[in-house]
């Protein structure tokens, strides 16, 4: 039997620095090292880009040269020829650190793990072993991903430039050892963040707190169960398709080599299959937070709860049917290619509700323009711009022109980099003081957010332009016709690095000297869900206790 | 609320007379008590079923080849992984507190999954139930004493719940004395 234990309670925090960050199983904890984790490594992938943007600057190569990479530009005299193992390199590196190792982590790792189990009442994660074990394997796949950057790689050069995709035969021909370490790392990360995602989905399902049903969760804990729901179905199909490229490569089987009867187009199936899910597996933590940022900043609570709720649903199971838009040249059937267009365009229907809930929230409400929401405006004009060429793209017709062209990739980064980028920051912003206890200075949150407004869509709007045109992905070099807004967009770029730079000064200068934050709910009553009845920043354990009803069911049923 | 009163305090003081532990009559009230959980089995079931159908989606793509049989393993380590940890959980909280009280005797049996079963019982008559607003481990603790030992009861439950369980079992208490008198 239990005997009673009747003393005061003391929780007093008694872990060194290295107990505290490096054997951590609070979810807190391990949130925060998410953030920064994915923070330096996002630095690293935006590092890339500059110097991608630098070189697409002018015509020519100026700055990849095989002679050396350099710096300042090649002067006249100088020979510098092209190095296109570089680029690609580059290009690869940037797309899979970007997908795999800091939107994720930082959305579902970082907030995830922070706010879904304190939104819900749940004292930690259902397995914080596991997660501690998660978060350990996400920073070895980041070590892997790095030293396949520098591992010996195709033409005999360092790295692979295969393409974050990793498409066969392109993948299992590179040589060195470069592509495997790049392998092991995706399988690793993947690894990660399937015992994540079996945490959040355990930890959402079992331990919210008493009479807070399914239709009563906060839409954010709502968004990071749907996330992790998409990893575990997506995920272990890309483990599959990878650990079958390492077999091609490594021990002479030929699942995607038709010479041994094998077929490189199913690898872009099985890929699709788990890619498609993976843009709303980043997306859709980004639309929970919005929700509650636009809910707190229009001083209304969110329109269309359950609408909101079942939207997020069906993009998720949507995103399940749709993979081979993504493939429409590699000759499908008319028929195929007609149910993949329709599929495609069905999910325009489940994001209008969002946009238009977005809007509906805010219309008649008391709108305050601070830091975060400006952020989350920012992200649903972007994110609209991003959907709208998203449709003209789902049409495979319309497709075989912006195939491989920069309309794709300037879609792709208004979804993505004005899109879920801009949640990550909304989020931050919105939960610094909540974290840390130390609240940033408001005139530099909004410097930021113009100068990434700004910078952003300078880099990708004339993206649309060079794509209409006819600019192919992927090279090093392009003829001058294309050279004017190539220029546009290079100085968009080191806006926004110049951007980043500032905002990693801010993030400094607010946890080391901010202002204190002494209230527990610093913006106002409509930031509702339990992490505001905490202190800020909340004690080690939280909700040891079941958080009572009223805490957090502010109104009546839905 | 995860408190069941399967022999209810207040029906019982109808039945006249006692009921005495020695003698091996059914106790005057039968309470059991476990912690929260807020998945239901069926939506468990509902959770897998949809898992796995929707898991099945790519295989349709790959029918037929060799790739197959590289993704399936995959599939099914995830679904069965899923499966554990659910599994798992609800095992962590599967602890069971049995309370009964005879108008002679009460016992306490608390079931872990991961612990010996323990249990504790004392004469009805001179038992104690106590609540501690504020010194325990939890506000409203409530403790049982007897035997020379004090026991918790529904330390899990919530606070609300914690107050509810504390009359209860005084009344029952109280019942127990009163049949026996």
């Amino acid at each position: 039997m239990a005997d009673a234990a009747i003393h005061g309670q003391e929780h007093e925090d008694t872990r060194g620095f290295f107990t505290r960050w490096f054997m951590s199983t609070n979810h807190k904890d391990i949130g925060i090292l998410y953030l920064f984790a994915s923070g330096i490594v996002g630095f690293i992938a935006v590092a890339f880009t500059v110097y991608m943007r630098m070189e697409l600057m002018e015509p020519g190569v100026q700055y990849m040269c095989l002679e050396g990479a350099r710096f300042t530009a090649a002067a006249a005299g100088e020979v510098c020829t092209p190095n296109g193992h570089l680029w690609n390199v580059l290009i690869t590196y940037h797309g899979v650190l970007m997908m795999f190792f800091v939107v994720i982590p930082a959305l579902f790792g970082g907030f995830g793990n922070y706010f879904m189990p304190l939104q819900i009442g749940a004292p930690d994660m259902a397995f914080p072993r596991m997660n501690n074990l998660s978060f350990w394997m996400f920073i070895a796949g980041v070590a892997l991903g790095i030293a396949s950057i520098l591992a010996p790689g195709g033409n005999d050069q360092l790295g692979s430039g295969v393409g974050w995709v990793l498409y066969p035969p392109l993948s299992t021909n590179e040589g060195g050892m470069s592509m495997d370490l790049a392998i092991f790392a995706v399988h690793v990360s993947g690894a990660s963040s399937i015992l994540g995602a079996i945490n959040m989905i355990t930890t959402f399902l079992n331990m919210r707190a008493p009479g807070m049903t399914l239709h009563k969760v906060p839409l954010f804990a709502w968004s990071i169960f749907v996330t992790s729901w998409l990893i575990l179905l997506a995920l272990p199909v890309l483990a599959g398709a990878i650990t079958m490229l390492l077999m091609d490569r490594n021990f002479g089987f030929s699942f995607f080599d038709p010479a041994g009867g094998g077929d490189p187009v199913l690898y872009q199936h099985i890929l699709w299959f788990f890619g498609h899910p993976e843009v709303y597996i980043i997306i859709l933590p980004g639309f929970g937070l919005i929700s509650h940022i636009i809910a707190t900043f229009s001083r209304k609570p969110i329109f269309g709860y359950l609408p909101m709720v079942y939207a997020m649903v069906a993009i998720g199971v949507l995103g399940f049917v749709v993979w081979a838009h993504h493939m429409y040249t590699v000759g499908m059937s008319l028929t195929q290619q007609s149910y993949f267009m329709l599929a495609t365009m069905v999910i325009a229907v489940p994001t209008g509700v969002k946009i238009f809930s977005w809007i509906a929230t805010m219309w008649g409400g008391s709108v305050e323009f601070k830091t975060p929401m400006l952020w989350a405006f920012g992200f649903l004009f972007l994110f609209t711009v991003g959907g709208v060429t998203g449709i003209v793209l789902s049409q495979a017709g319309i497709d075989r022109a912006y195939h491989d062209t920069y309309y794709v990739v300037a879609h792709f980064h208004y979804v993505m980099s004005l899109g879920a980028v801009f949640c990550i920051f909304a989020g931050i912003y919105f939960y610094i003081g909540k974290m840390s206890g130390r609240q940033y200075p408001e005139w530099a949150g909004k410097l930021h957010f113009w100068m990434m407004f700004i910078g952003a869509n300078l880099t990708f709007f004339p993206q649309h332009f060079l794509g209409r045109q006819g600019m192919p992905r992927r090279y090093i070099d392009y003829p001058e016709a294309f050279a004017y807004w190539n220029y546009v967009s290079s100085i968009g770029a080191f806006l926004s690095f110049a951007s980043f730079l500032f905002f990693i000064g801010i993030i400094a200068y607010t946890l080391l000297a901010g202002r204190r934050v002494t209230e527990n709910n610093y913006w106002n009553e409509y930031a509702d869900t339990l992490e505001w009845t905490l202190p800020s920043p909340p004690p080690e354990h939280t909700f040891e206790q079941l958080p009572k009803q009223e805490d957090w069911d502010k109104q009546h049923a839905h | 609320m995860p408190v069941e009163w399967l022999i209810k305090p207040e029906t019982a003081s109808e039945i006249s007379g006692a009921a005495s532990f020695e003698a091996g009559d059914a106790p005057l009230a039968e309470a059991h008590l476990w912690p929260y959980r807020s998945l239901p089995r069926r939506g468990f079931v509902l959770f897998i079923a949809i898992t796995v159908a929707l898991i099945s989606v790519p295989l349709i793509s790959v029918l037929g080849t060799p790739v197959l049989w590289g993704v399936l393993p995959f599939l099914a380590i995830t679904v069965g992984g899923v499966w554990l940890a659910i599994e798992r959980s609800y095992k962590d909280g599967a602890i069971v507190e049995e309370l009964r009280v005879w108008s002679d005797h009460i016992a306490l049996i608390r079931h872990d999954p991961r612990k010996a079963m323990q249990e504790w019982s004392a004469n009805a008559y001179w038992a104690d139930v106590h609540m501690h607003e504020t010194k325990g481990p939890v506000p409203h603790y409530v403790t049982l004493k007897g035997s020379d030992r004090e026991v918790e009861i529904g330390a899990f439950l919530s606070e609300d719940e914690r107050k509810t369980l504390y009359r209860d079992v005084l009344a029952s208490l109280r019942i127990a004395r009163k049949s026996n008198a």
